[in-house]
């Protein structure tokens, strides 16, 4: 039974490194028009594992999250022009959104359920505001560049797009190990009866606290990338609320509560959407909306929750023949 | 009494919620290896001593002490930490979990003062499944399980968690009288195992008055008799609080 477990364990190793090592040589392949578009996969895969990280395994929604995504923007913007090479500046911006997360998660994490999600909107639209009027620093309303890459914008998309690859790996690496490990029962724990949990010795503020600074971390790296992609950044595109609705939906298409979930959620979404732009274009969001409302009905586990909670059931029903058979 | 036997020692705590003392000073001890009864009618206030001696409600006034310390400030999960712990009168398994993981988290955050990595835990947790004879249930989802189950696995839960006091409140509520003959084995087994100390709030009065080596009734928030199971029944105040003064006079008269 084990030596089986190991054996399915290594398979799907063996095909996620396939599936990497794929990813990493298709650019040579394909036109800039598909790196952009993979490269918005990554990058929503990304958000959409953080998102499922507080909503899928904690049950806390962070409706709001997108600030962390806009602070690692703006950080990285700030700290670049001021003449910080990158693989500095994006770092830092991601330390202070981090900061950002421990310091509003002690207040708003008291609260549960839709007022923590309605919570971190408002917070999302006070952060917003400040960026908005501190023309000073970051340009106010009419946004800020990035500094210029010299380089012909093939490569540079290339690199984008292997950044934004990497970033979802290791995202999606470090949140199979956090929610595998003891702190990651404490997370589930938290989703599944707070009070419980309490009571069982689980120090549930810390826990909270720290799993939203996980989300903000790998949140605002995305930010930051982003930000250096595009070139230039405002406020009402990077504080938007579409970007987590999105990832909500990639998550709960894919399957909230599993590690690959969002990552087939984007794929899906993305590539639905894509579709959707250049067919029908005011029909677009009415589309997500009905998928939604469809998958929550029918299908509310997600693609991936589906298939492993089959894939368990018959495990059950195989280990109690076995039983009727063997007594 | 040997004053180093005591591990668990309430002195006089009250909640108030505002003019309704649901808890009025109230005091007991607790001596290792014990069994303490807390018994009385519907709204005598047996919970709410468990939640404030659990730390999840703040006391209006008093102070708990367990093994010598102060904990009457702490917060749930560091009374846990320390080894007082309880179950919940209503079932509070953690939803969307395995049984086998309900009982894993008891084992992975319960005491902090011993190995509890993974491994250890899931071995723990493996124990004590043999132990309440969950081993068969265990990869099924808290979901698809019966409530006797779930009883014995709020349960299995607590003593995954290694504590030294359990608060047990109503294992045994919605049990049918095969059931709580079980579980009362179960308790009495454990107990002597484990060398556990048990607060047993219970309403069936034939496991309380079977399994307790103390009773303790409360009525309106006051303790109003404690001792031996057979003084108990016998006193005055419990069967007037139970029964009503008409009937006590009666019982007493003859």
């Amino acid at each position: 039974m084990v030596t089986q477990d190991d054996n399915k364990f290594n398979k799907n190793i063996i095909l996620i490194i396939a599936a990497v090592i794929i990813f990493i040589f298709l650019p040579n392949f394909i036109s800039g028009y598909y790196i952009r578009i993979f490269t918005a996969i990554f990058m929503y895969a990304t958000i959409s594992q953080c998102i499922n990280l507080m909503s899928g395994y904690m049950g806390y929604l962070p409706f709001g999250h997108v600030m962390f995504f806009g602070i690692g923007a703006y950080m990285s913007a700030i700290l670049m022009k001021l003449g910080l090479p990158v693989f500095i500046a994006i770092p830092m911006a991601c330390l202070s959104a981090i900061i950002v997360s421990i310091i509003l998660g002690f207040p708003v994490l008291r609260l549960r359920g839709h007022y923590f999600a309605i919570a971190t909107i408002g917070m999302n639209g006070a952060i917003m505001t400040v960026v908005q009027n501190a023309t000073e620093i970051t340009g106010g309303a009419r946004g800020t560049t990035f500094p210029i890459i010299m380089a012909s914008p093939d490569v540079v998309y290339r690199y984008f797009y292997l950044a934004m690859l990497f970033l979802m790996v290791i995202t999606s690496l470090v949140m199979y190990v956090v929610v595998n490990s003891k702190f990651g029962y404490g997370i589930r724990s938290i989703k599944a009866n707070e009070d419980a949990a309490n009571s069982m010795g689980i120090n549930t503020t810390f826990t909270k606290v720290t799993t939203w600074a996980i989300a903000a971390l790998f949140t605002s790296i995305a930010g930051g990338i982003y930000g250096y992609w595009m070139s230039f950044i405002a406020p009402d595109e990077v504080f938007d609320l579409m970007f987590i609705t999105n990832s909500i939906i990639m998550m709960l298409i894919g399957g909230a509560g599993t590690i690959l979930g969002p990552i087939f959620g984007a794929f899906i979404v993305e590539t639905v959407s894509e579709v959707a732009w250049s067919g029908f274009m005011q029909y677009h969001l009415a589309a997500l909306g009905i998928a939604t409302i469809v998958i929550v009905f029918f299908v509310p586990r997600g693609v991936i929750g589906t298939i492993t909670d089959k894939i368990r059931n018959r495990r059950i029903e195989l280990s109690k023949k076995a039983e009727v058979t063997n007594g | 009494m040997a004053d180093n036997d005591i591990i668990l020692d309430v002195r006089s705590i009250s909640k108030h919620f505002g003019a309704l003392k649901a808890v009025d000073k109230v005091s007991f001890q607790a001596r290792k290896g014990e069994i303490v009864g807390l018994i009385g009618p519907n709204g005598a206030g047996k919970t709410t001593i468990t939640n404030l001696v659990t730390g999840e409600l703040r006391k209006t006034e008093g102070e708990v002490y367990f093994k010598g310390i102060n904990v009457s400030r702490m917060q749930p999960f560091q009374i846990a930490r320390i080894g007082l712990t309880r179950t919940y009168q209503v079932v509070k398994p953690l939803q969307g979990m395995t049984v086998e993981e309900n009982i894993l988290v008891g084992s992975l955050f319960g005491r902090s003062d011993r190995q509890n990595d993974l491994n250890h835990a899931k071995k723990t947790a493996h124990e004590i499944m043999e132990l309440v004879g969950l081993d068969k249930k265990k990869e099924f989802k808290v979901s698809d399980v019966t409530l006797p189950d779930l009883k014995r696995m709020e349960f299995a839960r607590v003593l995954a968690m290694d504590p030294e006091v359990i608060f047990l409140d109503e294992v045994m509520a919605g049990l049918n009288p095969s059931e709580v003959e079980e579980s009362m084995e179960l308790v009495k087994n454990i107990r002597t195992e484990k060398q556990l100390t048990i607060v047993y709030i219970e309403h069936i009065m034939k496991a309380v008055m079977g399994i307790s080596d103390r009773i303790i009734v409360l009525h309106h928030g006051q303790k109003i008799c404690e001792g031996s199971p057979t003084e108990v029944c016998d006193n005055p105040a419990v069967i007037e609080a139970y029964l009503g003064k008409k009937y006590a006079k009666e019982v007493i008269k003859s």
